[in-house]
């Protein structure tokens, strides 16, 4: 990759055409993100009439106070507890298949994989019925573990098949190094596996987190109380409660983004590696 | 070895038994294998949400193939599919290749461009919603301004379909853009050197070296995009809610509507069964033109 | 990430897991008496009665206010779940017909007999339709709810313009305002139900109670009859002349949209359910004590129907679950929807209630003239007609306003919506 840097810059022209796509694709993302920042300082009553681009003549952040005294917290906090437990559900339960899958010379892990990878482009949509029923006879309606179980359970083949992607690079010789040890199978898993497949649990775990994050249809069939409302729950609903008050609405969907925002800011490469991973391998 | 106790470890060398994939595949199955088969039984029953679903046969599917919504819907579904993809490829592949190079300018504009992906679907639609909402949103302001009057392009037949390509092209293209970035950032440099001694210009060069050397990732770029098109049911639901009229009713949105809103389960287990068909013949191809599946170590492929 | 650390997170995500399914578990089945209410500005008068119960009673009563958007499902969702409500909030009709078929509702009529002074205490017809079948399953908790035309007195004074008395007045209404570069009429087209209340009237004013008593009685065919196609020929004819304005397709009544923008004078007219007042009085105050104005629905020359007749919500009921382990508790607070101090509340938001003798509390409204306006109309209506969406199960609810909605966008002709209706 050094070489890379070393070499490009130097020797091409500037790229006219394509910095002038970028920018264009700069104003397509940025003005909406500008008019929604905005929006959220800008008092109500003036919303309409000052105009979507022009900074408010009275900036105030009492929105953010509202959007706050009105639950949101609530629902970030449940929106975390539901992320943290699918992606720690999902990078558990993917990581020990995909060692079975890579490492067993049993025939029957193969066709447990074959039964992932047809699961891969089931969309939840397609279950929400049986799953409603599911969970129903379970008696967990209307629980935050309505949510966790079939949300990770929807995340596991594209998990599963990333890791099965990433173990399959660890060599031989290392396994064989680990059996002269006279590590078993539980120590090989942890110290060797795990170790060395760190790459590809990251990625499953921001997909996880993701799908968990975004979550929108099992929230909303399987669980109803203003208590165990995520976020996306938390502002469909703000719809209907700020009535015309955009700029409250606005604030809530601007807040709602700050956990995710400060994970890209503090981890923003493994993030965005964790994202690249999600199509590459 | 295995073979006399296949389902127990095998401490010498290290190998798990098939014990290893039990919890993961009892889960999958448990809340995804069962669904999956339920919604079959589903689609063959009457039931309405309370008490216990009666057997009814194929009048479920008999219905469903004389049933003029879910034709639209199959045709808007594959319409979004299709519409989402010529989109959202040319526009991802060509910022995620001009994203790819070193420049300080590119990965600042990167880090921006990567902002939509940190909105949930639904925040997404809601932010949409406010600025095209036409009497209260910018787009109230911007009708007038632009000469073209009400601007209520929510609530156009036409207008309604393209706003939600648009709107998934504006959450989904940064992710795209990144795999074609990685991607990119693969692809040797040498093979670009010796195009340039060979006088080769920057169009040729993205012609004949980016694109044949990126088509792996175009395939699982366009794979995921498919896939995700099928789940647009968010964005639906919070922009258009299926309208104006049935306009923007694809098939997810479609089984929601007929499941819970009519409250028609068994019909809804219908529809979403062409769904659970649909995908499994997505993973097929997939598994079987992009080599998914296969033992070979994946990063050979890059 | 190390392996203790992946481990250290494993463990602490599993007890997560844990604390969510209690903390899931502990929510309903609590000792807590759970009352479901429809979202909106007028829960305050269902929170003092909550209030009051928790005082005099050891039962624990909570409201959960469901957002309106998502009412009906969300009921649904539970209902078939272990978490049901004790005491919800409906439509009565069909909003609870299934419930009641699979005897999920208790009966009332005991509970009433015992209390012979609470049962005295509504008005008969209005007590009369909580019932299914001859059972009694719904106490009204609401004012009534008929719907009424609104305008805004300030925009009318400007444009010279008098409110509507025939409906070639509101024709010229529509071109007049169109010419002052006001929308004539506020709708909500992104929820269909706003645009059912014009058929509702319409139908009924050209063809009278008959027309829907047939179809809601399970005759799709009743569809066919000339004043459905009539009525939206009519309608076709109003959103022709412009009388909904170019925008209106994708605006929200949930949301506040259509009210607003009566509210700030950018829409004449609004045809909406009575709660409206009430709206306006939360959201723009100054505007409902000086410049709403209401009238009724205009009649309709040569048509069967009476132009005395109303259509909306005769009122909003509290069904109680069978299977509520606080059966008793729930019972002894419907009686409180009839105690004075619930009746004045819903008096000094603007509702008019259902109860006998509330007409001497009108004066204490907001608005008297309002109230009483409303009163009288309710009172001497020889038919109120509960709202088709309603009335009607939902798998031909749900359908219907789709159509209604196609009708109100121009996507399907007259003709197509007389055809996909009897096709329901």
């Amino acid at each position: 990759m050094t070489t890379v840097r070393r070499v490009r810059p130097v020797r091409e022209k500037p790229n006219v055409l394509g910095g002038l796509g970028a920018f264009l694709w700069l104003l397509v993302v940025a003005v909406p993100l500008y008019t929604l920042l905005i929006a959220t300082v800008q008092r109500s009553e003036n919303y309409t009439a000052e105009g979507p681009l022009a900074l408010p003549s009275e900036p105030t952040l009492r929105n953010y106070v509202a959007a706050i005294d009105n639950g949101l917290l609530v629902f970030v906090g449940n929106t975390a507890l539901v992320t943290l437990a699918v992606a720690v559900l999902v990078m558990v339960l993917s990581a020990t298949t995909a060692f079975a899958v890579v490492r067993s010379r049993s025939r029957w892990t193969q066709n447990v994989f074959r039964v992932f990878l047809l699961g891969l482009a089931i969309p939840s949509q397609a279950v929400i019925i049986p799953v409603y029923l599911i969970i129903v006879n379970l008696g967990l309606y209307d629980s935050l573990t309505a949510i966790v179980l079939p949300t990770a359970a929807f995340a596991l083949p594209v998990c599963v098949l990333i890791l099965v992607g990433t173990m399959r690079d660890i060599s031989e010789e290392l396994y064989e190094a680990m059996a002269l040890d006279g590590a078993g199978v539980a120590r090989t898993f942890t110290q060797l596996v795990l170790p060395m497949s760190r790459s590809g649990l990251s990625t499953v775990g921001v997909y996880a987190a993701l799908q968990a994050w975004n979550g929108f249809l099992f929230p909303l069939i399987l669980t109803q109380s203003a208590d165990k409302r995520v976020i996306t729950m938390g502002l469909f609903e703000f719809q209907g409660e700020y009535r015309v008050d955009v700029p409250g609405l606005l604030t809530a969907v601007v807040l709602s983004t700050v956990p995710l925002f400060v994970v890209y800011l503090l981890a923003r490469r493994s993030l965005v590696n964790g994202l690249m991973g999600v199509g590459g391998k | 070895m295995t073979r006399k106790s296949p389902a127990g470890s095998a401490p010498r060398t290290g190998r798990p038994g098939a014990l290893w994939a039990v919890p993961g595949l009892v889960y999958f199955a448990v809340f995804a294998a069962l669904p999956m088969a339920l919604v079959a039984y589903l689609s063959l029953t009457e039931w309405g949400g309370l008490g216990a679903p009666r057997f009814v046969g194929l009048d479920n599917w008999a219905r469903l193939f004389d049933d003029p919504l879910m034709g639209k819907a199959v045709w808007l579904s594959l319409l979004l599919t299709a519409a989402s993809w010529a989109v959202q490829t040319p526009i991802a592949l060509l910022l995620g290749v001009w994203a790819a190079g070193r420049q300080r300018t590119r990965a600042v504009l990167s880090a921006i461009f990567f902002l939509p992906l940190l909105l949930s679907s639904a925040a997404v639609a809601i932010i949409w919603r406010a600025l095209l909402d036409p009497n209260f949103g910018p787009a109230a302001w911007l009708g007038p301004a632009l000469g073209l009057g009400s601007l209520d392009l929510l609530g156009g037949s036409g207008s309604a379909f393209w706003v939600i390509v648009f709107v998934s092209a504006w959450q989904f293209i940064p992710l795209h853009m990144l795999l074609y970035q990685g991607g990119a950032r693969q692809i040797p440099e040498s093979l670009y050197q010796a195009a340039r001694i060979d006088g080769a210009g920057r169009l040729s060069m993205f012609w004949h070296i980016t694109l044949p050397q990126l088509r792996h990732t175009i395939t699982t770029s366009s794979v995921l995009m498919v896939v995700g098109a099928l789940t647009y049911f968010d964005t639906v639901l919070i922009l258009t809610g299926g309208g104006p009229g049935t306009d923007t009713s694809i098939v997810p949105f479609l089984m929601y509507r007929v499941g819970f809103k009519s409250w028609e389960l068994g019909y809804a287990s219908a529809i979403a069964f062409t769904l659970v068909l649909a995908a499994t013949v997505v993973a097929l191809l997939m598994v079987r033109f992009t080599g998914f599946g296969s033992m070979r170590s994946t990063r050979e492929g890059m | 990430m190390t392996t203790p650390r992946v481990s250290a997170a494993a463990v602490a995500a599993l007890a997560l897991l844990g604390t969510t399914a209690c903390g899931g578990g502990g929510g309903a089945g609590s000792d807590e008496m759970h009352v479901w209410m429809y979202q909106d500005t007028l829960v305050v008068v269902q929170e003092g009665a909550v209030e009051r119960f928790n005082a005099d009673s050891d039962a624990e009563a909570v409201i959960d206010e469901v957002p309106g958007d998502s009412y009906v499902e969300r009921l649904r969702t539970a209902m078939g779940s272990s978490k049901k409500p004790d005491v919800f909030f409906n439509w009565g009709g069909g909003s609870i017909e299934p419930y009641v078929e699979q005897g999920m509702l208790e009966p009332l009529d005991d509970m009433l007999a015992e209390n012979p002074e609470f049962a005295g205490s509504f008005i008969p017809s209005v007590l009369e339709s909580g019932k299914i079948d001859g059972v009694q399953y719904g106490i009204p908790l609401r004012g009534t709810q008929p719907v009424i035309l609104f305008y805004n007195e300030a925009v009318f004074e400007e444009a010279g313009a008098e409110p509507p008395e025939t409906w070639d007045d509101i024709l010229d209404l529509v071109d007049t305002f169109n010419e002052e570069g006001v929308t004539p009429f506020a709708l909500a087209g992104a929820d269909p139900w706003t645009e059912q209340m014009w058929l509702q009237y319409l139908v009924d004013r050209i063809g009278g109670p008959e027309v829907f008593e047939r179809i809601v009685g399970g005759d799709s065919e009743g569809w066919r009859d000339p004043a459905v196609l009539e009525a939206a020929e009519m309608v076709a004819e109003l959103v022709d002349r412009g009388a909904f304005g170019d925008a209106y397709a994708s605006v929200s009544y949930t949301e506040g949209g259509a009210s607003t923008l009566l509210s700030e004078g950018r829409a004449a007219m609004h045809l909406m359910g009575s709660w409206e007042y009430s709206t306006h009085l939360d959201q723009a105050e100054d505007f409902a004590k000086e410049d709403l104005g209401y009238t009724a629905f205009p009649p309709i020359d040569g048509g069967e129907g009476d132009p005395a007749n109303v259509v909306g919500n005769p009122t909003n009921f509290f069904s109680v679950t069978s299977d509520s382990p606080h059966l008793d508790s729930a019972l002894e607070f419907l009686t409180y929807t009839s105690q004075e101090e619930y009746v004045a509340d819903m008096v000094a938001n603007g509702e008019v209630p259902t109860t006998t003798g509330a007409e001497e509390l009108l004066a204490d409204s907001p608005s008297p003239d309002f109230a009483t306006f409303q009163y009288e109309m309710v009172r001497d209506a020889p038919h109120f007609q509960l709202s088709w969406d309603q009335a009607l199960p939902p798998d031909v609810a749900t359908p219907m306003v789709t159509e209604i909605e196609s009708l109100f966008n121009g996507q399907s002709t007259p003709e197509q919506f007389v055809d996909a209706l009897a096709a329901l």
